[in-house]
C-alpha cells in the first residue's frame, strides 16, 4: 500500500475549510452558518491530526484535535439553543431577519 | 515504566503545580458548590445564589493576590537550578534575578553573585551533606519566598537521588523549571498573576453589582453565576497561557459563557437577535483562529508558545517572509490575529459589538466590555512577544506587522468615536466607546511589536527599557479602565432600575434627583476621555510616551500619536452629550422622580473614587504595572 503524501491531507483539511469559509458567508439560515463553522473546525481537525503523523508536531496534534472534537460539541449545543430563543422571538432564524439592532 | 511516568506526573501536578492556581480551582468548586446546592438540597431557596458567589469570588480574589504580592515579594524568581558535583566540589547553580544574599548558615566555602545567577560551591566532604547544608543555607534566607520554596524542592530531589546512587562523583544535574506549570501548558509568572488579579477583583464588583441591580433573579441566579464564573476561568487562563491549546481553550471557554449571558434576558425580542449575532460571528471568527493555529503548530513542528518563538525566528533569520513556509506562517498568524481582533472588536470585526451590548443587559456589557478586553489583551501581548521573541537581528517584516497593527488601531479609534455620535441609545455609545478604548490599547501593542522587532537596529535604543513602558502602560490603563468602564455601566444599569429605559433622552434632567450616580457618571466619563486629574490620563500619557519612543524606529508610530491625540480631542464630545442631558436640559413634565436607594450610590462612589485616586495618586500602581512588565522581559 503506497504511503498518502502530506499535501494531498492538507488539501482535504484546506478544501474542508474553504468550503466552511463559503457556508458562513452565503448562507442566511442560521443552522446553515452553524454547519459552515462545523466544517472550518473539523478542516483545523484533519490538519492537527496530519501534521501529527507526518510533522513533528507528535501526540500534541491529536490531543488538540480531541479537544477541538468536544469543544465543537459544547459551542454547537449552546449555539442550537440560542437559535432557538431567536426562533422562539422572530419565528424564523434568517440572520438577515435579525434587524431590530442597528445604527 | 508508564506508572512511573504517570505517578511522576501526579506527583509534579499536585505538589507543585496546582498551588500556581488556587484561584481558578477556588471559581472551579464555587461553580460546583452552586450546582449542588440547587440539584441536591434546593437550598437555594433559602441562600440567594449570590452569596455563594460573592463568597467564591472573595476567596479567589485574595488568593490571587495574595500570589501576587508574593511574587512581587519574593522577586528571585527561579527560572532554574542545578546542582553539579565534580570530585569533592558541589556547586549549586541558581539561575535568578536576586541582587543579595544574606549568609545564615555558613555552610558553603564560596558565593558568587553574577548578574542572574548565583552559584554557591561547596568543596570536600561528602556530597549529599554538602548539597543539603547549601540548600539549608537557601533556605535560611527568609527574604525570599519562591527561593526557599523551590530550594525544598530541590532539597527533596537532592535526597531521593542520594537513597539510591550516594551522589555518582562525576556530576549530576536536576534542572527545575519553575514557571511552566502542567507539562508547559501554563505559566505562573508576575503578568498572568497581575491580570488574573484584575480579573477575580472585577468579578467581586461585578457580583455585587448584580446583588444591586437584581439582574439574575433569584430563580436564574445560580445559572447566571456559573456562566459568569465559567467564563472568568477561561479568562484567567488566556492570561496565563503558554500552549496554543489553551491559548485556544481560553477563548473559546470565555466565549462560550459569554454567547449564552448576552442573551439571558429571557423573551426579549433584542436579546435574543444580539445572542444570535455574537454566536454566529464569534463561531466564525473562532474556527478561522484554529485553522490558524493548526497550520502554525504544523509548520513549526510544536505548539508550545515559547518554542514556537524559537521556531519562528528560526525561519525568518534567513530571507524574511520570501520562502513559501514562512509566508504560509504569515497567514497562519494573520488568521490568529483574525480571532483576537474579534475578541478585541477591532474595525473591521467590530459590528457584533455594539449589537451584543444594546442586546444585553448593561451589568453583562459591562462584564464583556472590561474582562474580556483584558484577558484578551493579555493574550494578545503574550502572542505578539512569542512573534518576535526569537528574532536575533532587526526584522522589517516584524516591524510591518506591527505597523499594520498601528493602522487597524488608527481605524478602530476613529471609526469607535466617530461612530458614538450619532447613537441615542447610552448602551450603544458605550459600546463604540469600548471600541475606541481597544484602539488606544492596541497602540500600546502596536508600538510594542516595532519595538521589539526593529529596536536592537538603531543604535542606542533601550529595547528593553522601552517594551517595559509599553506593557506597563497597557496594564494601567487596563487597570483604569476597569473602574471607569464598570462605573459607567454600573450607573447605566442603575437607572435603568428606575426609569426603565436606556436611551439618552431619559437622562434629561436626572442629574439633580440623583446626585450621586450623577455625579459618578460624571467622574467616569472624564476619565474615560482622558482628561487630568482622573486615572484615565494618566493611561493614555503612558502609552502615548511608548509610541513617541516607538517613532524613533518608525515614523509611523508619530502619525498614530497625533490621530490618538486627535481622537481624545473628539471623544469629548460625545461623552459630554450624555452629561449635558443629565444635568443642563430639563427633567420631562410628569416623569416620575428617580429615587435611588443609599447602597446603590455607595456602589458607585466606591467605583468612582478610585477613579479619582488614580489620577491624584497614580504612582503605587504604576510602580506596581512597571514591576510586572520588567518581570516580562527578564
Amino acid at each position: 500500500m503506497t504511503e498518502i503524501p502530506l499535501n494531498s491531507v492538507l488539501w482535504v483539511g484546506a478544501i474542508l475549510f474553504v468550503c466552511g469559509v463559503i457556508c458562513m458567508t452565503t448562507k442566511r439560515n442560521g443552522i446553515g452558518v452553524l454547519m459552515g463553522v462545523e466544517l472550518v473546525l473539523n478542516g483545523a481537525n484533519i490538519n492537527f491530526v496530519a501534521f501529527s503523523r507526518y510533522g513533528k508536531l507528535g501526540l500534541d496534534g491529536q490531543v488538540i484535535a480531541l479537544f477541538v472534537i468536544v469543544l465543537a460539541a459544547a459551542e454547537a449545543a449552546v449555539a442550537i439553543a440560542i437559535a432557538l430563543n431567536f426562533y422562539n422571538n422572530h419565528l424564523t432564524i434568517d440572520v438577515d431577519q435579525g434587524d431590530t439592532l442597528r445604527g | 515504566m508508564f506508572s512511573n511516568l504517570l505517578e511522576q506526573l501526579i506527583a509534579e501536578t499536585t505538589l507543585t503545580s496546582l498551588c500556581h492556581f488556587v484561584p481558578e480551582l477556588a471559581l472551579s468548586a464555587t461553580i460546583v458548590v452552586l450546582l449542588l446546592l440547587r440539584l441536591c438540597w434546593s437550598i437555594d431557596r433559602w441562600i440567594p445564589a449570590y452569596v455563594t458567589a460573592l463568597a467564591g469570588a472573595l476567596v479567589a480574589l485574595g488568593f490571587s493576590g495574595f500570589q501576587l504580592l508574593n511574587l512581587l515579594d519574593g522577586r528571585g524568581e527561579l527560572s532554574s537550578a542545578r546542582v553539579e558535583v565534580n570530585g569533592g566540589e558541589t556547586s549549586l547553580r541558581v539561575a535568578s534575578d536576586v541582587q543579595t544574599v544574606r549568609i545564615v548558615s555558613g555552610a558553603s566555602d564560596e558565593v558568587a553573585i553574577n548578574p542572574g545567577e548565583i552559584i554557591v560551591t561547596v568543596s570536600g566532604g561528602d556530597g549529599a551533606a554538602s548539597v543539603g547544608a547549601v540548600l539549608t543555607f537557601l533556605n535560611g534566607d527568609a527574604a525570599q519566598k519562591t527561593l526557599k520554596e523551590s530550594g525544598q524542592r530541590l532539597c527533596a530531589v537532592m535526597l531521593a537521588g542520594s537513597a539510591e546512587t550516594k551522589l555518582p562523583k562525576d556530576g549530576i544535574s536536576a534542572t527545575l523549571e519553575s514557571h511552566q506549570h502542567f507539562g508547559g501548558l501554563l505559566v505562573f509568572d508576575q503578568f498572568g498573576a497581575f491580570v488574573r488579579g484584575l480579573l477575580a477583583l472585577f468579578l467581586v464588583l461585578m457580583i455585587a453589582l448584580t446583588v444591586l441591580t437584581g439582574i439574575p433573579d433569584a430563580e436564574d441566579g445560580p445559572d447566571f453565576y456559573t456562566l459568569l464564573f465559567g467564563a472568568t476561568i477561561g479568562m484567567m487562563l488566556m492570561a496565563s497561557a503558554n500552549h496554543l491549546l489553551i491559548f485556544f481553550l481560553g477563548i473559546e471557554m470565555a466565549s462560550v459563557p459569554s454567547y449564552v449571558m448576552v442573551g439571558f434576558l429571557k423573551g426579549r425580542r433584542e436579546s435574543s437577535e444580539a445572542a444570535f449575532k455574537y454566536v454566529v460571528y464569534g463561531a466564525g471568527a473562532a474556527g478561522v483562529m484554529l485553522y490558524g493555529i493548526s497550520l502554525l503548530c504544523g509548520l513549526l513542528g510544536t505548539a508550545s508558545i515559547p518554542e514556537v518563538s524559537v521556531q519562528l525566528g528560526a525561519m525568518l533569520s534567513g530571507d524574511g517572509f520570501s520562502t513559501a513556509e514562512a509566508r504560509t506562517a504569515l497567514l497562519a498568524v494573520l488568521m490568529v490575529f483574525v480571532g483576537l481582533a474579534f475578541k478585541l472588536s477591532l474595525v473591521p470585526f467590530h459590528f457584533w459589538c455594539p449589537d451584543a451590548f444594546e442586546g444585553a443587559s448593561a451589568e453583562v456589557a459591562g462584564f464583556l466590555s472590561v474582562a474580556s478586553k483584558g484577558a484578551a489583551f493579555a493574550l494578545l501581548v503574550r502572542f505578539s512577544l512569542a512573534l518576535t521573541g526569537g528574532i536575533e537581528v532587526a526584522s522589517d517584516t516584524l516591524a510591518g506587522v506591527g505597523v499594520a497593527i498601528g493602522v487597524i488601531a488608527a481605524l478602530t479609534v476613529t471609526f469607535g468615536n466617530l461612530a458614538a455620535y450619532g447613537q441615542s441609545n447610552i448602551k450603544r455609545l458605550l459600546a463604540y466607546s469600548t471600541i475606541a478604548h481597544a484602539g488606544y490599547m492596541l497602540m500600546a501593542v502596536s508600538a510594542l511589536i516595532v519595538i521589539q522587532a526593529a529596536g536592537s537596529g538603531v543604535a542606542g535604543f533601550d529595547v528593553a527599557g522601552n517594551s517595559e513602558r509599553c506593557v506597563e502602560g497597557l496594564l494601567f490603563y487596563l487597570f483604569v479602565y476597569l473602574f471607569m468602564n464598570l462605573g459607567a455601566f454600573a450607573v447605566v444599569a442603575l437607572i435603568r432600575n428606575e426609569t426603565f429605559s436606556e436611551d439618552i433622552d431619559s437622562y434629561n434632567g436626572i442629574g439633580w434627583e440623583c446626585p450621586v450616580l450623577c455625579s459618578c457618571m460624571a467622574i467616569c466619563m472624564f476619565s474615560l476621555v482622558g482628561l487630568p486629574p482622573f486615572g484615565g490620563f494618566w493611561g493614555k500619557l503612558v502609552i502615548f510616551a511608548s509610541l513617541f519612543q516607538a517613532g524613533h524606529i518608525h515614523w509611523f508610530l508619530w502619525v498614530l500619536l497625533v490621530i490618538a491625540g486627535l481622537n481624545t480631542v473628539f471623544s469629548l464630545f460625545y461623552y459630554v452629550r450624555v452629561l449635558k442631558a443629565m444635568f443642563i436640559r430639563p427633567r420631562a413634565e410628569g416623569a416620575r422622580r428617580v429615587d435611588i436607594l443609599p447602597s446603590m450610590g455607595n456602589y458607585a462612589l466606591l467605583i468612582a473614587i478610585p477613579v479619582l485616586l488614580l489620577g491624584l495618586l497614580p504612582n503605587s500602581v504604576t510602580e506596581l504595572a512597571r514591576t510586572v512588565s520588567r518581570a516580562l522581559f527578564e
